[in-house]
């Protein structure tokens, strides 16, 4: 009897140990550095990019190794909540990109291996997951990859890096001229934008001068969008309700608005201007307000009122589009 | 010694059934059935989170769905074919409910809803040995189940299975169960289980402990239930996860009360609390049940 109670004590002591020591408890894994992915979805500030990243189709991607990378790495530039609320984005209102453009410009903050501060320098540049490059510009104490300032840098995961930025960059694979039309047939925005512009171009004859072939030159340009069009035909006392009504203007005229857009100056991120005068390809010079949050204002000489940057930093191959919310006019007197 | 036996009887028939019907609390209690009786249990849970145990941190806001509620209406029955000999019956009829927006959603093709039969349990539980001392008593009860998924739901939809109602795994389960209980009505069982799991689900330890008190006219018990799955299994959202929620490592803690009380001639209501207080790859929800037994 004795033996058996104490049997029985010894049982239930195994038992009881064993429920204990089988609890789960975080020092199991505490020590464990979280993925790329998993930063995005555990920090409050990427909520945006964890949602684009999941309708993007990237979010496995990031949780896993860079099979193509031999360290096994991504170095990953991430926008927080600020950067996609500046293009009007969150959660709720990503759905107004294509998918594959999303995925595109996901791909586009993301390189293979580790990219850490120490090599990130004026003058620099990283191949992107998408192929193209980006650029590392100084000013004053900041750095920006393109036009998006680095606001925090090395954060380590189990994958590789992640460096935080305050703007989204989009880059189009394409040139000026391909990039407006992508806009303008939805491939960017489920509904069109800039179709003004395009049929401004096309009307113009301009197309070809903005379009990238081999020695040809980059630009800075800056794109005003279907509704600055709108008010410039309401400005001048004509309805602008479809892009063809653009034609309503004489040729030459709307040749010379055009050019007023654009700089032959290589192409630059808003890292790279400041306030001050910029001429353009044609028409009256353009001033441009004090950098201000990673913007500038641009006004043309004919104009009351400044634009303001609505999409600034698009990269292209033949130059940097700026989408701005005014048509710039030269001096039309 | 009749008189004592008498007495054992009485109160072995007052340690009434209560159903464990939730997820993460054994199906197989410590209480085996005399032949010809019976109970069966209609309950309903619910139970919500809106944070994620992930590695290496707890994170606020459920992806995708922000929120997530669980309810479940269960049907439960145990039955003794022997004195020795009980088998024990679940299925659960399980709504998920998430709170993502509805354009998010919509924007990823995603559902705030998931819901359907979920799974068959079925264990059977042998009293291997019976020690009797002065006034209590131990038993060491041997038990095995399966449980296979009843309804077509799915668990293979990327990230809308998050709020999957289940894995599609069929799992085999073999445990071992140790039950002292005094004549005064406190008892103590501790059990533990080994499950191997199919649809890549990661085999399981499993393990509870149990102290309550079954008087005439009222049940209750504290418990604290663990699973630790093999490390074969993968993190969300860290390496090897591709997006196949049935295939991570999913371990808890999870504590609860359960409670019991006779209403009239067999029928009695039973009903409790739980909550994870730790875990791995899942949701630290909160929840209580509640539901209505009949004994036979």
């Amino acid at each position: 009897m004795k033996n058996i109670t104490i049997l029985s004590k010894m049982l239930l002591a195994i038992v009881a140990t064993f429920s204990l020591i089988s609890c789960e408890t975080e020092s199991n894994y505490e020590d464990e550095i979280p993925s790329i992915a998993n930063i995005a979805v555990s920090n409050n500030g990427f909520s945006v990019l964890e949602a684009a990243a999941i309708q993007g189709g990237v979010a496995v991607v990031l949780s896993n190794n860079n099979p193509n990378d031999p360290s096994g790495d991504y170095t990953v530039f991430a926008p927080t909540d600020g950067a996609f609320a500046r293009l009007g984005l969150n959660e709720e209102t990503l759905g107004v990109l294509q998918t594959p453009f999303l995925t595109n410009t996901l791909l586009y903050h993301v390189s293979n291996g580790n990219l850490l501060q120490n090599s990130i320098m004026d003058g620099g540049s990283s191949t992107s997951a998408l192929g193209i490059d980006r650029r590392f510009i100084a000013r004053g104490n900041d750095i920006y990859i393109n036009g998006s300032k680095i606001l925090a840098t090395n954060i380590n995961a189990s994958n590789g890096t992640v460096h935080v930025i305050d703007k989204v960059m989009i880059a189009t694979g394409v040139d000026i001229v391909q990039s407006a039309i992508a806009l303008q047939s939805s491939q960017v925005f489920t509904s069109p934008e800039l179709s003004f512009l395009v049929e401004a171009v096309v009307y113009a004859d301009l197309a070809g001068a903005l379009s990238a072939s081999p020695g040809s030159p980059s630009f800075t340009v800056f794109a005003p969008t279907d509704q600055a069009f709108k008010d410039l035909g309401t400005a001048l006392g004509l309805t602008f309700t479809v892009p063809a009504d653009i034609r309503q203007l004489p040729k030459d005229l709307v040749a010379t608005v055009l050019l007023n857009h654009v700089i032959a100056n290589d192409g630059k991120f808003t890292s790279e201007l400041s306030a001050g005068m910029v001429t353009p390809l044609g028409g009256d010079n353009l001033t441009l307000g004090a950098f201000n949050n990673g913007v500038l204002t641009i006004k043309g000489a004919g104009n009351a009122d400044a634009a303001n940057m609505v999409i600034p930093d698009v990269q292209t191959t033949n130059g940097i589009v700026h989408v701005i919310d005014k048509v710039l006019l030269p001096n039309l007197n | 010694m009749l008189k004592m036996k008498i007495k054992t009887k009485l109160i072995a028939s007052l340690y009434l059934i209560f159903p464990a019907v939730l997820m993460a609390q054994s199906p197989v209690s410590g209480f085996m059935k005399s032949k010809g009786d019976g109970a069966v249990v209609v309950s309903y849970s619910q139970e919500k989170y809106d944070k994620v145990y992930l590695v290496p941190t707890e994170i606020d806001g459920v992806p995708v769905f922000n929120e997530v509620t669980n309810t479940s209406v269960s049907l439960y029955g145990e039955y003794g074919i022997t004195d020795n000999f009980d088998v024990v019956v679940n299925v659960p009829y399980i709504k998920s409910e998430g709170d993502g927006s509805p354009q998010f959603l919509g924007n990823n093709g995603f559902e705030n809803e998931r819901k359907g039969i979920q799974d068959l349990k079925v264990y059977a539980k042998y009293r291997l040995k019976s020690f009797n001392f002065e006034k209590s008593n131990l038993d060491l009860i041997g038990a095995i189940g399966v449980e296979t998924p009843l309804g077509d739901y799915k668990a293979n939809e990327g990230l809308q299975s998050i709020i999957a109602i289940g894995n599609q795994s069929t799992k085999f389960t073999g445990m071992g169960i140790a039950m002292f209980k005094t004549n005064f009505g406190f008892f103590t069982s501790g059990q533990v289980g080994y499950s191997i799991r199919s649809n890549e689900v990661p085999n399981a330890l499993l393990s509870e402990l149990k102290i309550g008190y079954a008087a005439s006219k009222f049940y209750v018990d504290a418990f604290v239930a663990n699973q630790l799955s093999d490390k074969e299994g993968v993190d969300i959202l860290a390496e090897g996860f591709t997006g196949f929620f049935p295939a991570t490592r999913v371990n808890y803690t999870r504590i609860g009360l359960n409670a019991y009380a006779p209403v009239y001639m067999g029928l009695g209501l039973t009903g409790g609390v739980n909550t994870y207080v730790a875990g791995r790859n899942l949701g630290k929800s909160t929840g209580f049940y509640a539901g209505l037994a009949y004994s036979f």
